[in-house]
């Protein structure tokens, strides 16, 4: 009987605050509609009016424009960002496209012969483009990371190769490709993506944020370039609020093994700056300030790398 | 007004223009529902620009199913409030004069309003969480009952006996501060 009473009571004052707060009428309205519940509903309509009236607060206007300002930026930003990615998609699959086709219409033979062709070779370019589509294809950012340290080991050959030739031009120009690669490794290896997995489970489709840090890796080894689905707005935890919100998992930082990388990168690190060593030994004059240079490069961008993975 | 469903499926295919209605149409509410449960206008007032940051970056995530987009917000606020509740308990708490006197720069708002908003806020820290919960997202939210049910998990009715307590408590809470009030600045 008391629950039933109670229960009516709840709903009668669910009903007088979704006509105050919606249909914009008065709490004596209200009471009218239930006069005998006018003695108990009166003092809480008094309070819902009070709250309502207590929290007829809005933000300052200053801040209100700066805000929606910003949001707009943010909002352009956003927009941009998402024509940029599906145009860089739509380009990279027209240009893998594209090179797979000129490949397959030249014969695989080409390709094969190209492989061990010379930056004075008529063939050196198929070399170069079947290198990028090796790159294009390779998605896995660690993959990546030991292609550019295989690569660099090409062009080390390559310099060694020009300046028998003495042809100080494509040992500069190749000595700037080593320096790409050798640049990539030490950019994929600096990237790191963080997943935090801490949304509250009381959301079932949770509000999302990709969030890449890039920052220097420990001695754990190189991080995957995952994108997060998982990352909430907030950390939701708190002792007095808990109410909607359930024990969270702690953030997880995702470590990809990167053993081989730094073998092959300390291996090759030895052997080409020793070769390219060796080859200043025997170079013409003419050569050798372009082959200084390439050591340099070499040493300082395998120093580089060898650091990024925290060796 | 334009439906709220296809607004959101606009947004999330970055329909600027879309996207800007749910902006207008949420700001003010998220920001009184951030600022009753945190009473402080200016640390709310960050906290709900950041709230539409969020959503903007993950409104691709959003799927509707049973869940309205206001909802939505209103748990991306209300997470935002937790985590910053939970970082406030580490740092000594500023007083509510202090974190009012913000709003004193306002200069809509008037001597009495900001006292009725001061006794509120003060009232409304010391209902439970759940209670919290209840008021502020139906009166500072404006949402009705069913979406406030979904948010929280709970049934329509017990959202019902919830919001009854909720105001029950609060009366008293606010009654209890006036009587109070005097004794703590006696007239001379």
């Amino acid at each position: 009987m008391f629950n039933r009473k109670n229960n009516q009571i709840d709903s009668i004052l669910d009903d007088c605050l979704e006509r105050i707060l919606v249909r914009g009428e008065s709490a004596e309205e209200c009471l009218a509609h239930y006069r005998q519940y006018a003695d108990e509903l009166k003092p809480l309509l008094q309070t819902v009016v009070a709250t309502i009236k207590a929290l007829d607060i809005e933000p300052r206007p200053d801040f209100r424009a700066k805000a929606r300002y910003q949001f707009h930026s943010a909002l352009k930003e956003a927009v941009s960002k998402k024509h940029r990615r599906f145009f860089g998609w739509q380009l990279r699959w027209v240009t893998m496209a594209s090179l797979s086709l000129v490949l397959l219409l030249s014969g695989g033979g080409v390709v094969a012969a190209a492989s061990n062709s010379m930056p004075d070779s008529p063939l050196y370019q198929v070399k170069l483009v079947t290198e990028q589509i090796q790159l294009l294809l390779t998605s896995s950012p660690e993959d990546k990371a030991e292609l550019h340290a295989k690569l660099v080991d090409r062009r080390v050959t390559e310099i060694i190769n020009m300046a028998e030739e003495e042809n100080v031009g494509l040992v500069e120009l190749t000595t700037q490709r080593l320096d790409n690669h050798l640049s990539m490794i030490v950019s994929i290896s600096a990237t790191q993506v963080i997943d935090g997995g801490i949304l509250s489970d009381w959301a079932p489709e949770s509000p999302t944020i990709t969030e890449t840090v890039t920052t220097t890796i420990g001695a754990g080894g190189i991080l995957n370039e995952v994108t997060s689905d998982s990352l909430p707005p907030t950390v939701t935890k708190s002792a007095d609020t808990t109410v909607l919100i359930p024990d969270l998992p702690v953030p997880t930082v995702i470590y990809l093994p990167s053993e081989d990388l730094a073998t092959q990168l300390r291996q090759y690190s030895a052997s080409n700056i020793a070769a390219l060593y060796a080859a200043l030994e025997s170079a013409s004059e003419e050569v050798k300030p372009a082959l200084m240079q390439a050591i340099a490069v070499l040493e300082s961008g395998y120093s580089n790398a060898l650091s990024a993975i925290g060796e | 007004m334009q439906d709220e469903r296809s607004l959101v499926q606009r947004a999330q295919k970055y329909d600027q223009e879309a996207f800007a209605q749910l902006y207008e149409r949420h700001f003010d509410k998220i920001y009184r529902y951030i600022a009753l449960k945190i009473g402080n206008y200016a640390d709310a007032e960050d906290m709900t620009q950041q709230v539409f940051i969020n959503s903007l970056q993950s409104i691709s995530s959003f799927k509707w199913r049973d869940i309205p987009f206001s909802a939505w917000l209103f748990r991306i606020a209300h997470n935002q409030v937790v985590d910053y509740l939970r970082k406030k308990t580490r740092q000594p708490t500023a007083s509510l004069d202090n974190v009012l006197a913000i709003s004193d720069s306002n200069p809509q708002q008037s001597a009495e309003d900001s006292l009725a908003t001061e006794q509120l806020m003060s009232a409304a820290r010391k209902l439970t969480p759940a209670q919290q919960e209840v008021i502020s997202l139906r009166f500072a939210g404006e949402l009705p009952i069913a979406q406030v049910a979904e948010i929280m998990g709970k049934s329509p009715g017990a959202i019902k006996a919830l919001q009854h307590s909720a105001i029950v408590a609060l009366r008293k809470l606010m009654l209890d501060d006036k009587d109070v009030q005097p004794k703590k600045q006696p007239n001379r």
